[in-house]
């Protein structure tokens, strides 16, 4: 898509990864593209694990998206931010890995994760926890967990848009863009997500408490 | 009273409300009725409470930091698709300038073909004129002798040149 010079000026000017990419783009500038991978590996592969679940294809993916951003800088336009590009690039990457994956069947029972399971699995903890010590305070690594059990159980896109939004404070246009939806979908998508965050942590929120044996949410008064 | 349905809607769009508030979403006509409800009413109030608690213990998530080889290899990596890409760009320079030479040579060669089918083709149609000719080009001679043309068309007509050859030869001499 052709990119106005108004836009183009705006991003340039506000935002110092695009310039990084610009160097890339019209001098060839080495040191420029490593610092935008240092500014952006851990923040990728964040994401990437979280949407495929497994550490090291998400390394893999990582340097794909890398690559790819090599590979696409001669046609580079700063249209938008140049995160929500090079997420934009990270969705399509890992949505194409996950087709993948499950064509082979290989996936980690991706579908089973998400949804009741997780949510049994949540309560499966929860419970034995509890009964061996009831409302006792989670340390971090098990509140860790929990969250992280808690991330699996919203469905890929739900995982997606949550990631961005609070971890790279993009805001919904800028998660539409990335993950190619319309405004209204990632605002009906954070919602449902937010919901079943909430539903999912209830037991755990307020001052960090296991539920008491019966496994039913009490520690989440305030 | 309002149905299964409608309540459902109603859910929806106000946990939708609650959400664009706390992700800033709202302008600012939406966000003053949002924190006027969020005033009057107690059970909205804690309802946007728990969803900014559960939305802050992400936090808890465990930090991913790569291995310090990865961006090494990463790098690397790079290195070797941009030689890669230098390196089919080359090739794929020398492959144009191959075809280019190749195509010119061929052009060469089609036009040399068909230039000499032209030349040749225009001497033996001189030929065939000449072959054509040659009953009248023998008799030249006699024929100068004759001024009129009518008389020479009657003594064809009368068979004196024998076959039609020649006497296609006097027409189309004459």
């Amino acid at each position: 898509m052709a990119v106005s010079d108004s836009t183009a000026r705006r991003y340039t000017l506000h935002d110092p990864d695009v310039r990084l990419m610009l160097k890339v783009r019209d001098d060839n500038d080495a040191v420029a593209f490593e610092e935008l991978m240092l500014r952006y590996q851990n923040r990728l592969l964040a994401v990437l694990e979280h949407l495929v679940g497994n550490r090291a294809l998400a390394e893999d993916l990582t340097q794909d998206v890398f690559l790819r951003v090599y590979r696409a800088r001669e046609r580079y336009e700063p249209g938008a931010k140049f995160s929500t590009w090079l997420f934009t690039i990270a969705n399509n990457v890992a949505r194409n890995a996950k087709r993948t994956l499950s064509r082979r069947k290989e996936v980690r029972a991706a579908a089973g994760v998400s949804g009741s399971m997780a949510t049994g699995t949540l309560e499966q903890m929860a419970k034995e926890a509890s009964g061996l010590m009831p409302a006792r305070q989670l340390d971090k690594a098990e509140m860790s967990e929990i969250v992280l059990l808690a991330m699996e159980s919203l469905n890929e896109r739900q995982r997606m848009a949550v990631l961005l939004s609070k971890f790279e404070s993009m805001s919904y246009i800028e998660i539409a863009e990335a993950m190619d939806l319309s405004v209204q979908a990632v605002k009906s998508l954070l919602s449902r997500a937010r919901t079943s965050l909430r539903q999912a942590l209830e037991p755990y929120l307020a001052e960090g408490e296991l539920p008491v044996a019966n496994g039913k949410a009490t520690a989440g008064k305030k | 009273m309002s149905s299964p349905d409608e309540t459902l809607i109603s859910e929806d769009s106000l946990q939708e409300e609650l959400t664009a508030y706390l992700d800033g979403e709202l302008d600012a006509d939406a966000r003053a009725a949002v924190e006027k409800k969020l005033s009057d009413d107690e059970s909205y109030r804690v309802r946007l409470q728990r969803m900014e608690d559960a939305w802050a213990l992400l936090d808890a998530l465990p930090r991913t930091e790569v291995d310090p080889s990865f961006t090494q290899s990463t790098v690397e990596m790079v290195a070797l698709a941009a030689k890669e890409d230098v390196d089919s760009a080359q090739a794929s320079r020398r492959r144009r300038a191959w075809l280019g030479w190749t195509a010119a040579l061929a052009a060469v060669i089609v036009a040399g073909f068909f230039g000499f089918r032209m030349v040749d083709q225009a001497a033996s149609a001189k030929n065939d004129q000449l072959v054509r000719d040659l009953p009248v080009i023998e008799n030249v001679e006699l024929y100068r002798h004759i001024d009129d043309i009518d008389f020479l068309k009657e003594l064809e007509a009368e068979g004196l040149f024998s076959d039609s050859v020649e006497s296609e030869g006097v027409d189309d001499a004459i």
